[in-house]
């Protein structure tokens, strides 16, 4: 007898939950046609961006790659004759990442950083190596003010301890005490 | 012996010892960076703090300055020791820049590692950082002084070690600069050990600069292939691009540093000409192919027809195998040296040295070295800084040599021509010296009463200069010295004692030409090595290869002999294969591959990014070791262990080359070889000039021509020349003449030495021209510019 009520109440119990969202407005969107706006630290697409002087921020320190936990990032140092550290070559494998955004924590100078723009699918993998050109934006992304070449103390952007926390060459010649 | 105690731990270690080593002895690590094993303590960095409890020398003190005592109790983890460390290490960051990820040393550096241990993430100083201006120190090694820290470490390596003199450290207070007093290259040939040495990133290696970061690179122990001390160096690579050599440690080779010529002579392996697929007759092919070509080709001619020429830049197990394709198709012409005044003195060295051979450590313990015919800084960098080592603690040094030689520190020295060697030996075993100039005599007079006088005294030949006869002497000689002392002998390649031991006594590359003259042999085979580059006589090689129906080249250099090859094989670099060197004191000494011969990125991706399409065949990979080649053609696919279980057991003197254990001594010594007498090659007339060619730095040896970055140091031609030769000439320092030899016209600048003898042209080698292999004396004339030509 219980076994009955349990298998009448199972059975129009539903249609009553179905009923009850016919005049609630729908959570469901209709994805592509609509689209949501991700939180700002969502982590996807990976960019690099570049200092608020329009240089280029990364200095292929390598670290991303060291960090990547799928190896999917690999790059070039190079020198310009201004004695900078740049990307030669810089590329991501996005079929490989898995948005951890441990190279984005690891970065010391916010060149790569991670982007909402999570629609990066694709049927041909080869569009999915995204090398620097691909990469580069003409940003700061989440930091317009930081330039790591004002601190770094090397003398690239600034002349030798021309930087704000740096004091001028030491004149070693000198015999002054 | 003193028994000590660290961290509740007991050791007994032998009386001098250092708390730091012991404590390193017990696996406990104290954190330093002014103490290098090879420099000594100064205790300047502060770092190394540790307490102390026992009456002693209670309290805090810096365990690199305190010899270990019976009894002492030491705690490296007591707070104030751990305090002060923190405290050192937060003072030395005050000033250090946060320009890690553009520095090369980041991921090697003992800073970073120090900081993170210490504790200390966070920079609490808030005050203005010091900066200096940087030197332009040369080609090789970079500067970066804002990131120095001030242990003294470049200094005690550049000066007090290596006895250079231009570097040094300037400065007073918390100004003090390490540099030189004007920019300038460096001009130690020992000047890349900077890089090793520094614990933060002030020297870095320039040719390695942005290329790599240390976890990225693939390293692997290997032996230096430039000489034939056989120091130890760890290779690495990356994107199939050989990036950089560093230093290994072989206590009693080359102890903790390598000269320059180990260190960025390594561009050879990236070379862009480098050939890196089989050729037959210049047509690219398939190694199967080739393979079967050579075998086809040899099958037709018969083996007894065949010559087989191995080198002394091969590995061990190349050798061994080149002597077995050799017997198995019944030549009897196996040579592994195509110099043959080379592979005679490396044979009559490995031949009669018996057991009285001295290592490189030998020479740093000795107290009398007497070197003969050897110029180390040119031929054998790193004896010069052993010998240095001898000298600094007090040991005499005197120099007999052709070359106005030049040491990094004072020596006695007497110039003589270089045939005079073996007779000036064999007088100094007799003590006869009446034959002689009165100065020489009396040179000679203290040279022997030094040798007696000394405990340890050690006799440094240079097989080039003393050939078979001079070495054969010097073992001679060695009989009268005492027990603790002996001879070390330096030869040309770095497996010139393998060579001469498989070869024993069999016929040299004289007899191999000969036949060829005479249409006995009709075909060679040359295994990583090129007799028109090595061969001393051009004009009788060309007579004789001319006559040759069949020529097969294996190596990785492309030398002049790889564009005359009918059949070619491209083979891996010593970088990229597994072998054996023995070291001119028989030392037998493994080392490992690196990486894998393919063609680097940098050449596949144009300096761009690595090319956007996917492939199962890696570019230009067909290069396989010379050893696994001649495995596959005569039809016995081995690995190198198996290869080298082999040779032990084949050859009784080779027993131990299958063990773990690196660097044995060969157990027993080779034949002597059965010198063929020929007439001396230089005419004997006494208006001829002689040409000496004699081995530059930078310039000798078959491999360094191919390093790009040794370009910017390579010394322009040159003939130094006696002040009475020049006078009769009519030429001025520094004045460019033509040399005039029967190979060839080279124009050249004058150098006068007062010290040069008259008669006597030496031309260092400095790769401008290839066609002075030298160890032999060829006549010469020497013409000014612009004279007419008679």
């Amino acid at each position: 007898m219980r076994d009955l009520w349990r298998d009448i109440k199972g059975t129009l119990e539903p249609f009553w939950v179905t009923l009850s969202y016919i005049f609630k407005k729908p959570v469901t969107i209709q994805y592509p046609e609509q689209k949501r706006t991700p939180y700002s630290r969502y982590r996807a697409r990976i960019v690099l961006t570049r200092d608020p002087d329009g240089g280029e921020r990364c200095v292929a320190c390598y670290l991303c790659s060291a960090a990547c936990p799928v190896d999917c990032i690999s790059m070039q140092a190079a020198e310009d004759e201004n004695g900078r550290r740049y990307a030669a070559w810089f590329r991501i494998n996005f079929s490989r990442c898995i948005f951890c955004g441990l190279c984005a924590e690891a970065c010391p100078t916010m060149a790569i950083q991670m982007t909402p723009d999570y629609e990066i699918c694709n049927r041909d993998l080869l569009n999915l190596v995204h090398e620097k050109e691909d990469l580069l934006i003409d940003d700061g992304g989440k930091d317009n003010e930081y330039n790591f070449y004002r601190h770094a103390g090397i003398g690239v952007v600034n002349p030798r301890g021309g930087n704000e926390d740096e004091t001028e060459p030491e004149d070693v010649k000198s015999l002054l005490p | 012996m003193v028994t000590l105690t660290i961290d509740n731990q007991s050791i007994t270690v032998p009386k001098g010892t250092t708390v730091l080593d012991a404590a390193e002895k017990l696996g406990i690590v104290v954190p330093h960076f002014c103490y290098h094993e090879a420099l000594g303590a100064v205790g300047a960095c502060r770092l190394c703090a540790v307490y102390i409890e026992t009456e002693q020398s209670k309290g805090v003190q810096m365990s690199c300055l305190v010899e270990a005592a019976e009894g002492m109790v030491v705690n490296t983890l007591e707070p104030t020791a751990v305090e002060l460390r923190q405290h050192v290490i937060e003072w030395l960051m005050t000033n250090h820049p946060h320009d890690c990820p553009v520095c090369d040393e980041g991921g090697e550096c003992q800073l970073q590692d120090m900081t993170i241990a210490g504790g200390q993430s966070i920079r609490r100083y808030r005050g203005k950082k010091r900066t200096y201006s940087n030197q332009e120190l040369g080609p090789f090694i970079e500067q970066e002084m804002n990131r120095c820290i001030q242990c003294y470490r470049c200094v005690r390596t550049y000066r007090d070690y290596f006895g250079g003199t231009d570097f040094g450290v300037m400065g007073s207070r918390n100004r003090v600069f390490f540099g030189r007093f004007e920019p300038g290259r460096l001009e130690s040939p020992f000047s890349g050990n900077l890089a090793d040495v520094c614990p933060t990133g002030v020297f870095t290696d320039k040719t390695y600069r942005f290329k790599s970061r240390y976890w990225d690179l693939q390293e692997a122990e290997s032996i230096c292939p430039h000489c034939s001390l056989g120091c130890a160096t760890i290779p690495g690579g990356r994107y199939r691009e050989l990036q950089r050599v560093r230093s290994g440690t072989s206590k009693e080779v080359n102890g903790h540093f390598i000269c320059d010529r180990g260190r960025f002579g390594y561009g050879y392996v990236n070379h862009p000409d480098r050939l890196r697929v089989p050729r037959i007759n210049g047509e690219e092919c398939d190694r199967h192919e080739a393979l079967a070509a050579i075998n086809d080709k040899i099958e037709k001619l018969g083996g007894e027809a065949v010559g087989f020429l191995g080198s002394s830049r091969t590995a061990l197990e190349t050798n061994a195998m080149i002597k077995s394709w050799a017997e198995q198709s019944g030549s009897k012409s196996v040579c592994f040296e195509c110099h043959p005044q080379r592979d005679n003195a490396a044979r009559s060295w490995v031949a009669l040295r018996g057991d009285r051979g001295r290592s490189l450590a030998d020479i740093r313990r000795s107290d009398f070295i007497l070197l003969l015919g050897s110029d180390p800084l040119n031929e054998a960098p790193m004896l010069a800084a052993a010998i240095r080592q001898a000298e600094s603690s007090g040991s005499q040094v005197a120099v007999i040599d052709a070359r106005p030689v030049k040491l990094p520190f004072k020596a006695a020295h007497l110039v003589v021509r270089p045939e005079k060697l073996s007779t000036i030996i064999r007088a100094l075993k007799s003590g006869a010296f009446d034959n002689f100039e009165r100065h020489e005599q009396l040179f000679f007079e203290g040279v022997l009463k030094s040798i007696k006088k000394a405990e340890r005294p050690i006799l440094v030949g240079g097989g080039d200069l003393l050939q078979a006869e001079g070495v054969a002497a010097l073992c001679e000689l060695m009989a009268q010295l005492p027990e603790a002392g002996g001879d070390f002998v330096h030869l040309s390649g770095p497996n010139s004692y393998g060579a001469a031991m498989l070869s024993g006594a069999a016929p040299d590359f004289e007899t191999i030409l000969d036949d060829i003259i005479t249409g006995k042999i009709r075909a060679l085979v040359c295994v990583e090595s090129d007799p028109f580059a090595d061969y001393p006589d051009r004009k009788r090689l060309q007579e004789a290869l001319s006559k040759l129906e069949f020529l097969v080249v294996a190596d990785y250099i492309n030398g002049p002999a790889a564009a005359k090859a009918d059949i070619f094989l491209p083979t891996a670099a010593p970088a990229e294969s597994a072998g054996t060197y023995i070291n001119c004191e028989g030392r037998m000494q493994r080392f490992k591959p690196v990486l894998k011969p393919g063609e680097p990125l940098r050449i596949t991706g144009d300096g761009g990014h690595p090319p956007r399409r996917f492939s199962h065949e890696t570019p230009g990979d067909q290069p396989r070791s010379a050893a696994e080649f001649i495995a596959n053609l005569v039809g016995q696919p081995v690995t190198i262990n198996d290869l080298r279980q082999q040779i032990a057991a084949d050859d009784d003197r080779f027993s131990g080359l299958d063990q773990p254990e690196q660097g044995m001594l060969c157990r027993a010594n080779g034949e002597l070889p059965t010198t063929v007498n020929r007439e001396d090659v230089p005419g004997k007339g006494d208006d001829l000039l002689h040409l000496l060619p004699v081995a530059d730095l930078f310039g000798s040896g078959p491999l360094l021509s191919y390093c790009s970055a040794l370009d910017a140091v390579r010394s322009a031609p040159c003939v130094v020349l006696s002040e009475s030769d020049a006078a009769s000439i009519g030429v001025a320092n520094g004045e460019n003449v033509s040399l005039q030899t029967a190979e060839g016209k080279l124009a050249v600048e004058v150098r006068i030495d007062a010290k040069a003898l008259p008669g006597l042209v030496l031309i260092p080698q400095t790769g401008a021209d290839a066609f002075l292999p030298g160890g032999v004396m060829i006549p010469c004339s020497i013409r000014k510019n612009g004279a007419r030509d008679e």
